[in-house]
């Protein structure tokens, strides 16, 4: 059951019986979620639940089949995605894409290149730099050549640039070692305390979700079968079971089945 | 049921009455049978079940070499005749392969479900005195591994399927492939092992063990003999297979443990010698049934529900001028079936209407479910909505209805043929008797299928079957003076508003269900001022209905509870509401929250909700209703 809602003009994004799809494949059957303003909301799922794609819908890069997405009030829904960057929203891309042959430095000021603002571009470099520090000893480096944690870190940086209101990340931690994951968390959720920048991150990664995020939806087939708080779930059987991998042994000290999922 | 009845309400219908005659069979016991049909079939294919997704055959002389090695085996560690041994599996080819061992060998094979958690599993086991227990894989064995310590009886455990299990030792455990390398090497000192076990026990002794799943209290084990089964194999002939061939496709899907899908899926074919499918698993009956197009179906009103109300999804998305022809077929359906229901052959011209309606849809929507070589669908285990009946009847699937329970070795009545009438459970079959109790207007039964007992439980055997040979089937009906016989409800569950009104729950209850909407409901009002329903939606439908309506919902507990949802059961109470009498109207209701799976305690194996449980389990919500 999800919390009651505060007060509508908390919620800065609202998916409605969003369906989208591939060609005739269906990727998302009907999602609906909502997003508080400040809050951290994580999507998790396996492999195929739809997590991306509900990244893309709503950055206007797919354009859903029927359903609506409204931010900050206003109906966005297959909006050009440009026209959505601009209204404050930024899209983190599975797999960093950053421009390899164009230098860090660059990497972020095409970041920023909705903005006229000068002054705070300039300070806002300062301040990704600052969060990342490894990014400013290679400022002039071309970001092909960054390690994979370094190109996320400038892929976050680059979204953040654009002064977004809510920040679209998806899988910051695919193909991190454990260690970096654990940092790369950690600035996302300091620029969400001090910025105040709404998070919609989605993750096979549950654990750490779980543990940065407030709210968490859990995604299946395309579909929603479980919402709530992230401390009740990380207590659901279920989610022990299938995404935090702690499941009881059994007398024989180990097993291979699975339990029926019920998602209650 | 309202024109005055000529004949008296409480006599005994027999049903030799109506044509129907007891076969004299050649012999006096399942594994006497299979060995007479292994003998007649030989290389023709007996099973089949999918291996890696391709469908394996099973020759009746392959079966009878395993079921061989299985008994050996049992008789290699000490099976004696008379003693227990239960299979905790899903429906599979190996279930059938104990059942006739364990048989073959003398001994008593009882069921147990594979939903039911280990305490349950420890009290069946308990109760029945199992010696061996065989589980169907790692999963059911650790269930048996947990209470391990309080079964002193049992002597050994057999693992159908051993993957996952490779590092696993234990004294007590073998795989199934082991205990048949036993029997081989047993078979070798006692060749006629079989034989001489096969006289061991007399047909009027304890065969097959099958709890009754015991909506309230504890399970009872029904004892069933081979003269049981037998009775109700040399009643098929007349009445469920009248003029049909022998041999032909079924597909068993519905738990072996429960004595429907044991006699229908295994006893009746080796009778019938029909080839039996097993679906891959619960989940994929539908596909399976596709792939198979059986020659009889059998299942709960459940599963023909949930056929029905595919084929309705499936024509919401059609386009407007295929949602009219068929809607036109339907219709011309209907009145085909209901020429043939009053007896009457139908007139030339809808018979040629009929044709062609066949032709443009009828046929294809048979074909798209699988059923378009069905002969016979049969229904029981639960009543069915006649709303439903029709429909099949309109499809051209001769769908009739049985019944019969545990304690009935599931025999009892059926609808003839020709003489189906919805809402009526049918006639009794041969060699049967029936009669609707004075007073209470119980239905009791008397005849050769009648169980031995329950087992440890002279006093419920004593309360349940009396001097004379009557079963009390807890039952509540009536007959008409045809002979055919109805049920109205469960005599335990008969609600008696405060306002002094019986009420017969199960009647709005059928009507519910009716609803592609809702999966099972409960009626409830005992010693109440108005009728409430408990609601168990169809997750499905109700999903694909909230979504055609932009109904936001994110989880199953937010979709029960959307306004929307909540106007659509409404909606459907009040259409129910509208057949009955004002006293008997559904006032409020309320959503289950949780999608119920055969694990919950509130479901039956067979997936209906227990009354008694849901009332327990869900008191506050329903106090809520009368706030």
């Amino acid at each position: 059951m999800s919390p009651p809602v505060q007060s509508e003009d908390d919620v800065i994004l609202a998916l409605a019986n969003v369906e989208s799809s591939y060609g005739p494949i269906k990727a998302i059957r009907g999602v609906s979620l909502k997003v508080r303003r400040g809050e951290i909301v994580t999507v998790l799922g396996s492999n195929g639940a739809g997590k991306s794609t509900i990244l893309k819908t709503i950055s206007g890069i797919i354009d859903p089949n029927r359903g609506s997405v409204g931010f900050k009030g206003q109906n966005i829904t297959a909006l050009d995605p440009s026209v959505i960057v601009r209204m404050g929203v930024s899209h983190v891309p599975e797999g960093r894409e950053v421009f390899p042959l164009l230098s860090v430095r660059d990497n972020l000021l095409m970041g920023a290149y909705t903005r006229m603002d000068r002054d705070a571009v300039a300070r806002d470099i300062e301040m990704s730099y600052s969060y990342f520090p490894i990014l400013r000893e290679r400022a002039s480096q071309d970001a092909g050549l960054l390690s994979g944690g370094q190109q996320q870190m400038l892929a976050i940086s680059r979204a953040l640039m654009a002064a977004p209101e809510l920040m679209l990340l998806d899988e910051p931690s695919l193909g991190l070692s454990p260690k970096l994951t654990r940092e790369i968390f950690e600035i996302v959720v300091r620029i969400n305390r001090e910025r105040g920048t709404t998070m919609l991150l989605v993750e096979q990664n549950a654990n750490m979700a779980l543990n940065v995020a407030d709210h968490g939806y859990v995604l299946e087939n395309g579909r929603i079968v479980m919402d709530d708080a992230c401390a009740v779930l990380r207590e659901k059987e279920d989610i022990k079971e299938f995404y935090l991998g702690k499941k009881e042994s059994g007398v024989r000290g180990e097993r291979r089945w699975k339990k029926k999922k019920t998602w209650r | 049921m309202s024109s005055p009845s000529k004949r008296d309400p409480h006599r005994i219908v027999r049903g030799d009455e109506f044509g129907w005659k007891v076969d004299t069979l050649p012999y006096k016991s399942i594994p006497e049978l299979f060995r007479l049909r292994v003998k007649e079939l030989g290389d023709a294919t007996m099973m089949r079940q999918k291996e890696l997704g391709i469908w394996r055959a099973y020759s009746w002389n392959e079966v009878a070499t395993i079921v061989g090695e299985i008994g050996a085996g049992l008789a290699s560690l000490g099976f004696e005749p008379g003693e227990v041994a239960s299979v905790l599996s899903n429906t599979c080819r190996e279930w059938v392969w104990c059942d006739l061992a364990v048989q073959s060998v003398g001994g008593v094979c009882n069921g147990i479900y594979p939903t039911d958690a280990a305490p349950q599993v420890e009290f069946l086991c308990a109760d029945s005195r199992t010696v061996c227990l065989f589980v169907e894989d790692d999963e059911q064995l650790d269930k048996y591994l947990e209470i391990a310590d309080r079964l002193p009886l049992v002597r050994r455990v057999i693992v159908f399927d051993m993957e996952g299990l490779a590092a696993f030792d234990d004294p007590r455990v073998i795989s199934l492939e082991q205990l048949r390398e036993l029997g081989r090497i047993h078979l070798q000192k006692h060749p006629q092992l079989l034989d001489e076990r096969s006289r061991s026990r007399k047909p009027s002794e304890v065969a097959v063990l099958v709890y009754t799943s015991g909506t309230t209290g504890r399970p009872k084990g029904a004892m069933i003999s081979q003269d049981n089964i037998c009775s109700v194999l040399a009643s098929l002939s007349s009445t469920l297979y009248e003029g049909l061939p022998r041999g032909g496709e079924r597909i068993a899907f519905l738990p072996l443990c429960h004595i429907a899908e044991r006699m229908i899926g295994e006893f009746v074919p080796i009778e019938r010698g029909s080839v039996v499918n097993f679906v891959e698993n619960p989940e994929t009956v539908f596909e399976n049934l596709r792939e198979v197009r059986p020659s009889l179906f059998f299942a709960v009103p459940r599963v023909w529900e949930k056929v029905y109300s595919q084929v309705a999804i499936g024509l919401s998305e059609a386009d407007k001028l295929q949602q009219s022809t068929y809607g036109w077929a339907v219709q011309v359906g209907r009145e085909v079936a209901q020429c043939t229901l009053d007896g009457r052959e139908p007139a030339g011209a809808l018979k040629l209407r009929y044709k062609l309606a066949q032709w443009l849809v009828l046929n294809n929507v048979k074909r798209m479910i699988g059923m378009d070589r069905v002969e016979v669908g049969l229904t029981g285990a639960a009543p069915i909505s006649p709303d439903l009946i029709r429909w099949f009847l309109a499809l051209g699937i001769p769908l009739r209805e049985g019944w019969g329970m545990t304690e009935t070795c599931g025999g009892g009545t059926a609808t003839p043929r020709n003489g189906m009438r919805p809402g009526s459970i049918g006639l009794p079959g041969p060699g049967i008797e029936m009669r609707i109790a004075e007073g209470t207007n119980e239905i009791q039964l008397r005849g050769p299928n009648v169980i031995i007992g329950y087992l440890n439980q002279p006093e419920k055997t004593a309360e349940t079957i009396d001097a004379e040979g009557w079963l009390h089937t807890g039952d509540v009906g009536h007959v008409d003076d045809d002979g055919y016989f109805y049920i109205t409800d469960r005599m335990k569950d008969i609600i008696i508003t405060a306002g002094g009104k019986n009420i017969t729950p199960s009647e709005l209850e059928n009507d519910l269900k009716f609803s592609p909407y809702i999966t099972d409901a409960v009626v409830i009002g005992d010693k109440r001022p108005y009728l409430v329903v408990i609601v168990m939606i169809d997750q499905e439908n109700v999903e694909k209905f909230a979504q055609d309506r932009d109904i936001p919902f994110s989880n199953y507990a937010s979709l029960t509870q959307t306004k929307e949802v909540q106007d659509l059961i409404w909606g459907e109470i009040e259409r129910v509401n509208k057949k009955f009498a004002r006293v008997e109207q559904i006032k409020k209701f309320y959503l289950l929250q949780n999608q119920l799976t055969a694990e919950d305690d509130e479901l039956t194996p067979t997936m209906k909700l227990k009354r008694k449980l849901v009332e327990k389990k869900y008191a506050e919500a329903i106090e809520a209703m009368y706030r």
